[in-house]
């Protein structure tokens, strides 16, 4: 440390100099260092009344801080759901490879780059996905590491990097997607494909064609579906051949000239890509997102997404001309803060973040403490592998959300309010905190809102990563400064939350629901969904669909619709085998009982949960017991460690499945997993350990085959690498890619004869399989 | 005032009452471990999970009572969650309550106790705590093969204690205990045979104020060890010396007295009762009528009640072993299940108590075990092989002891709950342990991180009596560490809450350096 700390005297100065302000304080303080110097915590220690146990203390438990330095460029592999059953663990095996990394390093030896796992990048339909810096690269393979670092390199120094790129340079405009479905075939969609590819050519357009499944919307046949990189995709329905110009040139603007002759020099082949053939990189910008599906497939009802793609997120004029802050001035001229309470509690509205807690009922209880000062929280700490809704709706509609906290406040009293974002989601931070400045401009925050005479302020605080802060004592500890433990209810944050204040903690999504309501109307609102489950619910759909991305669904829908008719079955010919719901506290669900429908009771009897909302789609190339491993290596590293159950109990079990997918599975383990897991759901604390068992438990209900195959020395799938092998067969044709690809040189270069693999070298990184033309990589 | 029924009793305590407190003033003890009564709740043990009347289990630390509650704070279910939270806690719990050679001892002597005090150069208080268990320390201490070196974590690091040498010049250097008069039971014991199994029993049960009669077809007591084993092994001044101390605490010797079975059936209505040490008996013995094996009687494992209630069997007469010192501890053994018989209780011979054990030290610890002792192989007898120690030479290698033994032997929560819920170990030994550390560089205590079950205690009370670095946490879930902040020094990190820290924690992880208890 060569300086003399005048910037953290400064940041002190600035975010102030008692516990509360520790973890805003160590934000800065990363800022700065990009990590969090020893020196310069003990100077925090001396300079406030913080104490260095403290100090520690939440350094340590938050994900966001680092206490070593690192590398120039951080690559965030993306290991959520999605990306994980495409294969995330091979590709950062891959870059732990190319860096030469031990099992503890996670930076190179010239500290350039800092390889970083992370829980979900929100853009699963392009799994799987990794981010350096500020470039997001989509579908990348375990051997496309190199590519990926020589074009983050090439685009050092460049001003900004064009979004959407292909390896070679040059601009990739959108997707196309055909139905491939039989009934879209029957009905002439191969003409439209070669249409598309035409036009497509002849305009010299890089487009990425995709072939889909049935879309379950066969009336419609042909379906031509463009999703621009931007904005909302649009389906065409009944598209004929000579139909493909026009749409394809509504959407697409043609290059330039100039371009249009660069890009000459390339095949038409490598112009349009589609999922089998790609062999280049894909480039995104940081703020790439997951598209919604298409709102009018399937039975979509958006709500919390009313309006989805076309409203500028900021732009407070035009949430005020489709029908924004209605709902406020509705309020403020006709309801009383009771009278909001009785449509809420009417509307049978209930708890998004998973547990679904009724919302007028908390509400209430909040309303009936006798306090001056209590405050709201809206939650919007996701952290689940493959699930951001909360995330999209902050950063989509951020006023919809403070508008459904103003009624939520007016309605329970509450003049203070605090937006919980994680700070890993800085453009929904810095949306939410703009929108709060427009809102306080115009009236909509701060004292006498709207004349009304009713005050609120809201402000944000970052989160700085930890999975139990959304569970709401965990989460009110964390503002307060402290490590994220939960605390035993009773008492409820209703009772005693935020320093000790009644607290009213709703989840982003449920604050989304609630102008609608106000709006619209309880009754109204009661009339989608079925009984007890009114309203509708977001999900991210991702897995083995043909079309992954955000839906808003009313209540009730069965899985089979979700699946099909929004999701277009299941991608390249696979058979749909389970759906995995609610993620780490949720469970799977088999194809057999896809007829469930969608509802707090019907999950939660079927072993699963609604959760936060993530619904991943699994075929049969997917390893039941290597998904249960997954989540409970998620569930397991996001303890708290605050209770025995699970602390231990979430790291036996994991021992326990990392011994059976790894080949050490011994007879008895089933029945002491089953008998640990139902401990750890009884005798945990809070939340996450209640929950954590889930997906063993659901696994093991309905997949129980699988495990004692895997004790048995088998995995059907292929998935787990310890219990299979890669050989050569007789169709070899001695090609070589194989041996070129082969990162470890397990296959020796024979050319035009059949190759071998040495199985005490091989990795099993599957490059050879992916790369072989001939099919001729066995995996057993 | 609330109104509450506890195991269907009912009571009334004040507003704000934790479940937990309630059952205490009904006398009801809820298992805790992270409960601190100069601290809030905080609820991460688990232990004191009791269960409401609509079945679900929750922590009574920090749940208040409510009015109308039922609750059940003992059953099948809630044992077995105490159970699994606590086997949960020992599976990364990783130490040893007793040391290893004492549990590989047969007579279960305090070795590391032993060798401490050799090391101050105690003899005396020494032989004390030898005797405790063993009661021909020099005898042993010339022919027992020593199981417990074999067991020694030090064999692991270079070579193993000397502890047979080392226990054998305790017999030599130390003065024989005092004495202690107790009060006379009344009781009379008849002891058939003085081999090492009669003489031990014969010993602890005199000293405990039964009167006993010691019989053996010799002239002089001692059996095997007089008959068979060679002078040179085991000098015969040595082995009289210690038959002297244990005939000197008022032991009726009668020797030439071979009992057959009409006289054992004579000495059975004589005394209150019979322990029978005669050594081997031929293969057609008619084994006093008892029942009995073609190898020998048969007696209770743990208590060596035989069929008969009245009469006890220890020694090669119920499994020929040849081991002196396993004799010598079953001799010891059976004194006690005696006295329990006399109190009218059930035989059940010395409590085990439940232990922690982690296996091997890896190669990791050695520098870490070593920090408690001094560096350096075993040390060999200048004059040779079978001449013994000298007083220095003693020293020495008792110092090479690395004080395996828990300092929190008999105040471990842990320890006492695992015993009392039968709780497994190795039940969840399903993958590889951490490797302990220790840090020893305070004068008043010393710390394990690896025993320590992130109660919170220690954090918290250095909280709340303001120590400027304290300990803290570090870290999350299963990999979370209690330490002290920027890896200062642990002298350097607790500066006043010491004792209170190491009184608090309940596995022994802090605990009081003293090294001669």
């Amino acid at each position: 440390m060569t300086d003399n700390f005048q910037n953290i005297d400064k940041i002190i100065a600035e975010k102030g100099s008692s516990k509360k302000s520790l973890i805003p304080v160590l934000q800065a303080i990363q800022d700065e260092y990009n990590y969090l110097p020893e020196e310069a915590l003990r100077y925090l220690e001396e300079k406030t009344s913080i104490t260095a146990a403290e100090i520690i203390g939440v350094a340590s438990f938050y994900k966001q801080f680092r206490m070593h330095p690192v590398g120039k460029h951080i690559i965030k592999i993306c290991v959520g759901t999605a990306c994980h059953v495409k294969g995330a663990t091979l590709v950062h095996d891959a870059f732990k490879r190319h860096f030469n990394l031990k099992e503890t390093e996670d930076t190179d030896k010239n500290g350039n780059y800092t390889l970083e796992k992370v829980s979900c990048l929100g853009c699963c339909t392009l799994a799987p996905v990794v981010q350096v810096d500020g470039i997001t690269y989509g579908h990348v393979a375990a051997d496309q590491v190199d590519q990926v670092i020589a074009d983050f390199e090439s685009q050092q120094g460049k001003p900004k990097a064009k979004k959407y790129r292909h390896a070679d340079g040059s601009e990739i405009k959108g997707e196309i997607r055909i139905g491939l479905g039989s009934c879209c075939v029957a009905s002439g969609s191969d003409e439209i494909r070669k249409e598309v590819e035409k036009v497509a050519g002849e305009n010299h357009l890089r487009v990425k064609l995709k072939h889909v499944g049935c879309v379950g919307m066969c009336h419609q046949v042909p379906l031509v579906e463009i999703v621009p990189n931007e904005g909302e995709p649009t389906l065409y329905a009944k598209v004929k051949p000579e139909d493909v110009k026009k749409i394809v040139e509504t959407h697409f603007e043609p290059p330039t000239l100039l371009s249009k002759l660069k890009n000459k020099l390339f095949s038409f082949a490598e112009d349009i890509q589609t999922d089998r053939h790609w062999e280049g990189v894909e480039r995104y910008e940081i703020s790439m997102r997951e598209k919604p599906v298409a709102s009018f497939l399937g039975s979509q009802v958006p709500i919390a997404t009313e309006y989805r793609g076309i409203i500028n997120p900021v732009d407070i004029n035009e949430y005020k001309t489709r029908g924004g802050f209605s709902a406020l001035e509705k309020m403020f001229k006709l309801l009383s803060p009771d009278a909001v309470l009785n449509e809420i509690k009417n509307s049978g509205l209930r708890g998004r973040g998973g547990a679904g807690f009724p919302t007028g009922v908390k509400w209430e209880l909040v309303k009936k403490e006798k306090s001056d000062l209590k405050y709201l929280i809206c939650n919007g700490d996701e952290g689940d592998p493959g699930a951001f809704m909360d995330r999209m709706l902050l950063e989509s509609y951020p006023y919809r959300v403070i508008e459904g906290i103003i009624i939520a406040a007016y309605a329970t009293g509450i003049h203070e309010g605090y937006f919980y974002i994680r700070a890993e989601y800085p453009l929904a931070v810095k949306r939410i905190r703009k929108a709060l400045e427009v809102c306080y401009e115009n009236n909509y925050l701060g004292a006498d809102i709207l004349g009304s005479g009713f005050s609120l302020n809201l402000q944000v605080y970052e989160g700085a990563g930890a999975f139990v802060c959304g569970e709401e004592t965990a989460l009110i500890a964390s503002i307060e400064g402290s490590r994220g433990f939960p605390h035993i209810r009773p008492p409820f944050p209703a009772q005693k939350g935020l320093w000790g204040q009644p607290t009213l903690v709703n989840n982003t999504e449920t604050y989304a629901q609630v102008s609608y309501i106000i709006r619209e109307g309880s009754e109204k609102f009661k009339n989608i969904g079925v009984e007890k489950n009114s309203g509708t619910k977001v999900f991210a759909l991702a897995g083995k669909v043909a079309r992954g991305g955000l839906i808003e669904v009313p209540m009730g829908i069965t899985i089979r619709q979700v699946v099909e008719e929004i999701g277009g079955g299941i991608a390249n010919g696979r058979k749909f085998k389970a759906v995995q719901i609610g993620g780490p506290s949720g469970g799977c669900i088999p194809a057999e009982y896809a007829e469930t429908p969608i509802n707090y009771e019907s999950l939660t009897e079927m072993g699963a949960m609604m959760g936060s909302g993530g619904l991943v789609v699994l075929d049969d190339t997917d390893c039941m017991v290597d998904i249960a491993r997954f989540f409970l290596s998620f569930t397991q590293d996001e303890s708290c460690g605050k209770c025995t159950f699970c602390r231990v109990g979430t790291k036996r079990m994991l021992d326990i499945l990392e011994n059976i997918t790894s080949g050490k599975g011994k007879p008895g383990d089933l029945e002491e997993l089953e008998r640990l897991a139902h401990w750890t759901k009884k005798g945990s604390l809070c939340g996450l350990g209640k929950t954590a068992p889930n997906p063993i438990l659901s696994t093991l209900k309905y997949f129980r085959h699988e495990y004692e195959a895997h004790i048995n020395g088998v995995c059907t799938t292929g998935k787990c690498t310890a219990l299979i092998t890669y050989s050569v067969n007789d169709k070899c044709i001695g090609c070589t890619l194989c041996a070129q690809k082969c990162p470890v040189d397990a296959i020796a270069f024979k050319p035009h004869e059949k190759h071998f693999i040495d199985t005490s070298l091989c990795i099993k990184c599957d490059a050879c399989r992916a790369v072989c033309p001939e099919d001729a990589i066995d995996v057993k | 005032m609330i109104k509450l029924k506890i195991n269907n009793i009912e009571i009334q305590v004040e507003n704000g009452t934790s479940v937990m407190k309630a059952a205490e003033k009904l006398g009801i003890h809820v298992p805790n471990m992270c409960w601190h009564n100069e601290l809030e709740h905080f609820t991460s043990c688990m232990l004191c999970l009791v269960k409401d009347g609509s079945g679900r289990l929750f922590p009574s630390c920090s749940v208040q009572a409510a009015e109308g509650q039922e609750i059940i704070t003992d059953d099948v279910e809630i044992s077995e969650a105490r159970k699994t939270a606590l086997e949960l806690l020992l599976s990364e719990h990783v130490g040893d309550c007793e040391a290893p050679c004492q549990i590989a001892c047969p007579a279960h002597m305090n070795i590391p106790q032993m060798n401490r005090l050799i090391a101050a150069g105690k003899m005396t208080e020494a032989l004390e705590v030898v005797k405790r268990d063993i009661a021909l320390p020099a005898v042993l201490g010339h022919i027992c093969p020593a199981p417990c070196e074999g067991a020694c974590h030090r064999k692991t690091v270079d070579e193993p204690i000397s502890i047979c040498l080392l226990k054998r010049i305790t017999g030599y250097e130390g003065t024989e205990p005092e004495i202690v008069k107790v009060q006379a039971t009344g009781k009379k014991v008849a002891v058939i045979g003085s081999g090492p199994a009669g003489l031990a029993a014969s010993y602890y049960l005199q000293i405990k104020g039964v009167q006993v009669t010691l019989f053996d077809k010799n002239e002089k007591p001692g059996g095997l060890l007089r008959t068979v084993i060679a002078d040179e092994l085991l000098p015969k001044e040595i082995l009289d010396k210690e038959i002297e101390a244990i005939l000197a605490t008022g032991v009726q010797f009668k020797g030439n007295s071979e009992i057959d079975t009409v006289g054992f059936q004579q000495l059975k209505t004589d005394f209150d009762a019979v322990i029978l040490a005669t050594g081997v008996l031929p293969e057609n013995s008619s084994f006093f009528g008892l029942k009995s094996t073609p190898k020998g009687i048969i007696a209770d494992k743990d208590s060596y009640q035989t069929s008969d209630p009245k009469v006890f069997a220890v020694g090669n007469i119920i499994r020929s072993s040849r081991l002196a010192v396993r004799s010598v501890g079953q001799g010891k053994e059976v004194a006690f299940s005696v006295l329990q018989f006399f109190k009218g209780q059930q035989p059940t011979g010395e409590p085990r108590i439940f232990n922690s054990r982690f296996g091997k030290l890896v190669s990791a610890e050695f520098s870490e075990y070593l920090k408690e002792s001094v560096p350096g192989k075993r040390v060999f007898p200048f004059k040779g092989g079978n001449s013994g120690f000298t007083t220095e030479e003693a020293i020495a290698e008792a110092k090479r002891c690395l004080h395996c033994d828990c300092r929190a032997i008999d105040n471990c929560k842990l320890r006492e709950y695992s015993h009392q819920y039968n709780a497994d170990q190795k039940r969840f030994k399903t993958s590889e342990r951490r490797n302990i550390t220790k840090q020893n560089n305070h004068n008043l205590v010393i710390f394990e991180p690896q025993k320590c079950i992130k109660c919170g205690i220690c954090v918290r009370l250095s909280e709340k009596y303001g120590e400027k670095l304290g300990f803290t946490y570090i870290g999350r879930g299963f990999d979370v560490e209690i330490n002290i902040p920027f890896n200062e020094a642990l002298d350097k990190g607790i500066t006043l809450v010491a004792e209170k820290v190491a009184a608090g924690c309940p596995t022994g992880a802090i605990s009081i350096k003293d090294n001669l208890k």
